[in-house]
């Protein structure tokens, strides 16, 4: 028999409350009391997230953030500043000391990455990993990831997009130089691309879901079992959210 | 005095740094070492960042400085380097 680990399902949350889940899944994990875990989310109201070692008022205009509606959080996870906007996240905990996760930390990452590229052969796209921690279609960018490990546990989320604003995202994230920006916005128009871009239709976000389950269940060689947070998850991410990632002092720290 | 450097670490990441540094004895105060590339556990750049104050602004001190932290506090880092950090650093002085 396959080895069974857990699908989360969460829908749309709050860019603090992502953050949170994502943070009690681990330590749930870590502490034994859930299988290893593959959640998939989208964030309500949209959202900007930077990595763990940005600051976040040189990345981010928090102004215009506020004036769009839009939601700013720094995760656990290093990496740069993403615009959550038409996209599906995934996160997958798992034991440090699984058989399926490679000790050396970059391997790791193209493992689960290769999870991603089986999920989007399925929806008949065709992609690469691109170390660090990109994959791409035609040489354009589709899916950003991060990893953390704590307390002996691997957290690796990432976004698969499924389409992209450019121009929305660049009225929201600073650039290092002004004068250079509207050739940035060009460039950035150039190397990335989307889910819709590829295929050239819309795709919905449970069909990415399910196409990105296979992919875990063949390249881990695993069955997803769907089921949900536990009642103590619940209350650590609750506890998290308000305490953490919610906080001016958590998102700007540095 | 205060200075700040933007480094692309060449086949890595933005490194952004930000210094106060003693003119007079060219020696490091404060520091904060952003960026979007990663370091295992996270929370050791927070001690690297208290334990480099103090250090010369200088290519050899800093560099052995900084891979004496990495290698006390077993950090990982991917898309940065301590030549890179060295490099980032030292790119603050005018």
């Amino acid at each position: 028999m396959k080895e069974q680990w857990r699908l989360l399902k969460t829908g749309f949350n709050t860019a603090f409350s992502n953050m949170a889940i994502d943070r009690a899944i681990l330590v749930a994990n870590s502490k034994g009391k859930v299988p290893p875990t593959l959640r998939f989310y989208g964030w309500v109201p949209r959202a900007i997230s930077i990595g763990y070692f940005q600051s976040l008022t040189d990345e981010v205009d928090i102004l215009t953030c506020e004036r769009l509606g839009v939601d700013c959080v720094r995760r656990i996870t290093g990496g740069g500043a993403v615009f959550h906007d038409k996209e599906v996240t995934y996160s997958i905990i798992i034991p440090e000391n699984h058989p399926a996760i490679p000790k050396n930390i970059l391997k790791s990452y193209g493992r689960i990455c290769n999870a991603l590229i089986q999920g989007l052969t399925h929806l008949g796209i065709s992609s690469t990993y691109a170390p660090i921690n990109d994959l791409l279609v035609n040489g354009k960018k589709i899916s950003g990831n991060a990893q953390t490990r704590k307390e002996r546990t691997v957290l690796q989320h990432g976004t698969i997009l499924m389409d992209v604003d450019v121009d929305t995202m660049f009225s929201l994230l600073k650039v290092p130089n002004e004068k250079i920006k509207d050739k940035l916005i060009k460039d950035v128009k150039q190397r990335v691309t989307s889910i819709q871009h590829v295929l050239g239709k819309k795709i919905g976000f449970e069909e990415v879901e399910d196409a990105l389950k296979i992919g875990f269940e063949d390249e881990f060689d695993i069955e997803l079992i769907k089921g949900s947070l536990t009642k103590e998850e619940e209350t650590l991410a609750r506890q998290f959210e308000k305490a953490c990632f919610s906080t001016t002092q958590w998102n700007q720290r540095r | 005095m205060q200075a700040h450097s933007v480094y692309k670490i060449p086949q890595g990441k933005l490194l952004k740094i930000s210094l106060e540094y003693d003119e007079k004895n060219n020696v490091i105060m404060t520091i904060r070492i952003a960026g979007d590339f990663f370091a295992y556990p996270e929370e050791a750049i927070e001690a690297m960042e208290k334990k480099i104050r103090g250090t010369v602004l200088e290519q050899k001190h800093l560099l052995e400085k900084i891979q004496a932290i990495i290698s006390e506090d077993h950090i990982q880092f991917i898309g940065v380097d301590a030549e890179g950090l060295t490099q980032g650093i030292l790119m603050c002085k005018p």
